[in-house]
């Protein structure tokens, strides 16, 4: 029996752009773009949101995530995407969670309320403060 | 005629120049490409044609019934082929680039077309992956409608299709990094990848810029022409990155946006979540690319074009420059 020729393309398409995509793996492209200092994170929240100044900032222990607070109070939590990073800017719907490993370092997951952008988990020294603030900007007093 | 696609015959030229650009990459800029990020691009490569196989046969059935009510008959007689009409096909390559202008315009500009432009525009890569970054749902739109004009002048559907596929073919080439700037009288008068990077980009300055297809010339003559600034890094993508590579949510995201938008807003706004611009809301909570670009300006002191250093690198608290 003949295939039909929109499902025989496909199938052909489907082959070559897995091909394209093992090539670009096996290639070694992209690489892992860290945080890796706090100038990173500016720069990063600078393209987020132009014009975003951190006054204080927190970066995961491997450089995969970091949170940024404003002179406003406003908070961005900034996440590796690929080779790239993507953010959010954090309202009342953000939730964050302390979590401990024993043994490992103390962390922290924030939630932005975005199923689709995903929890954020970042390796913190100090969390709690973290916490409180995320956790507070959903009580109504918050500015 | 026999039915003639363009874009099928050049589909081997994609696979080779992708290829050809993945190489430099490895060479130059391997972060010029993301494997999972290439993947999700081609894919909507490859689910655009599916779609458009499946769903397009309704705007060519209004072309068809369009083109019984043309105002002129191309050639000699009524029955004389539209194909043979030699001095047709170049005048119907530009007026339809000019309609590609304007149906992209609207594409970035009325949020009905943008949910299914911005899949175009959701990759934070500038390659020729990304050139193959095709929207599956263009068919519910209404950009269809943008070619009707043509086909009542009276150029035949089929002319009007070979012609967008060629200009389609010649928008692949300008999706990269790889090439710098083309030759001033080429940049002067030609969509360039230098052009079309700006058009990509989210920095403020370049927000809905440069929509031209093979013709930069009708960005400057309707103004919306911005010249990419060599020492501003570019940052590609949408304005609230994805951050996600999952396939189904990059298609159908702004989508389940709008009709959330539409079904949770007062009934007086509901119409304006679907055709005023992506970012408008009427409670203003949300930003415009006009309002983002006029933050932008009253930050850097009405500068339009401070070049110096990056966008993001301005105003900063720290004086230390960082290299993009």
């Amino acid at each position: 029996m003949a295939l039909p020729p929109l499902l025989l393309q496909t199938a052909g398409s489907l082959a070559a752009i897995l091909a394209l995509a093992g090539l670009a793996w096996w290639l070694g492209l992209g690489g892992a773009r860290l945080l890796t200092d706090d100038e990173a994170v500016r720069h990063a929240a600078g393209e987020v949101e132009d014009g975003f100044n951190p006054v204080v900032i927190a970066r995961d222990a491997e450089g995969r995530a970091a949170l940024a607070e404003d002179s406003q109070g406003r908070i961005m939590v900034i996440r590796r995407h690929g080779n790239r990073f993507a953010a959010r800017l954090l309202g009342p719907s953000a939730r964050a969670v302390i979590w401990r490993d024993p043994g490992v370092a103390d962390g922290l997951e924030v939630d932005c309320g975005e199923a689709r952008f995903g929890k954020v988990f970042l390796e913190l020294p100090d969390p709690e403060a973290w916490a409180a603030a995320i956790n507070a900007l959903n009580t109504p007093d918050h500015a | 005629m026999p039915e003639f696609d363009p874009t099928q015959y050049a589909v081997p030229l994609f696979v080779v120049a992708v290829l050809a650009e993945m190489i430099w990459a490895k060479l130059r800029a391997p972060e010029a490409y993301e494997p999972k990020d290439t993947l999700v691009s081609l894919a909507f490569g490859l689910g655009s044609t599916v779609a458009g196989a499946l769903l397009g046969g309704f705007a060519v059935a209004v072309f068809i019934k369009a083109y019984e009510y043309r105002v002129f008959d191309f050639g000699p007689n009524e029955n004389s082929a539209w194909w043979a009409v030699w001095w047709a096909w170049p005048v119907c390559f530009v007026l339809d680039d000019c309609k590609y202008y304007w149906v992209h315009r609207a594409g970035h500009r009325i949020r009905w077309l943008w949910a299914s432009h911005v899949n175009h525009h959701s990759s934070q890569h500038y390659n020729l992956s990304t050139a193959l970054r095709q929207s599956w749902t263009g068919p519910l739109t209404f950009g269809f409608l943008f070619a009707v004009p043509l086909v009542l002048l009276g150029f035949h559907p089929g002319m009007i299709a070979i012609c967008g596929g060629f200009n389609l073919i010649y928008q692949f080439w300008i999706h990269t990094e790889a090439i710098g700037r083309m030759p001033r009288w080429f940049e002067a008068v030609m969509n360039t990848p230098s052009h079309h990077r700006v058009h990509h980009a989210t920095n403020p300055r370049y927000l809905d810029r440069n929509y031209a297809g093979v013709f930069i010339v009708w960005d400057r003559m309707f103004g919306t022409f911005e010249p990419e600034v060599d020492d501003e890094p570019i940052r590609y993508g949408i304005v609230k990155q994805l951050g996600s590579f999952n396939l189904l949510w990059s298609v159908f995201h702004e989508w389940i946006g709008m009709i959330a938008d539409i079904w949770h807003s007062p009934w007086r706004h509901k119409l304006s979540y679907l055709l005023r611009e992506p970012g408008w809301s009427h409670d203003g909570s949300r930003e415009t690319s006009d309002m983002i670009r006029a933050r932008w300006q009253a930050r850097v002191g009405g500068e339009i074009a401070p070049a110096a250093t990056s966008v993001a690198d301005r105003n900063r608290i720290a004086g230390a420059h960082e290299a993009a």
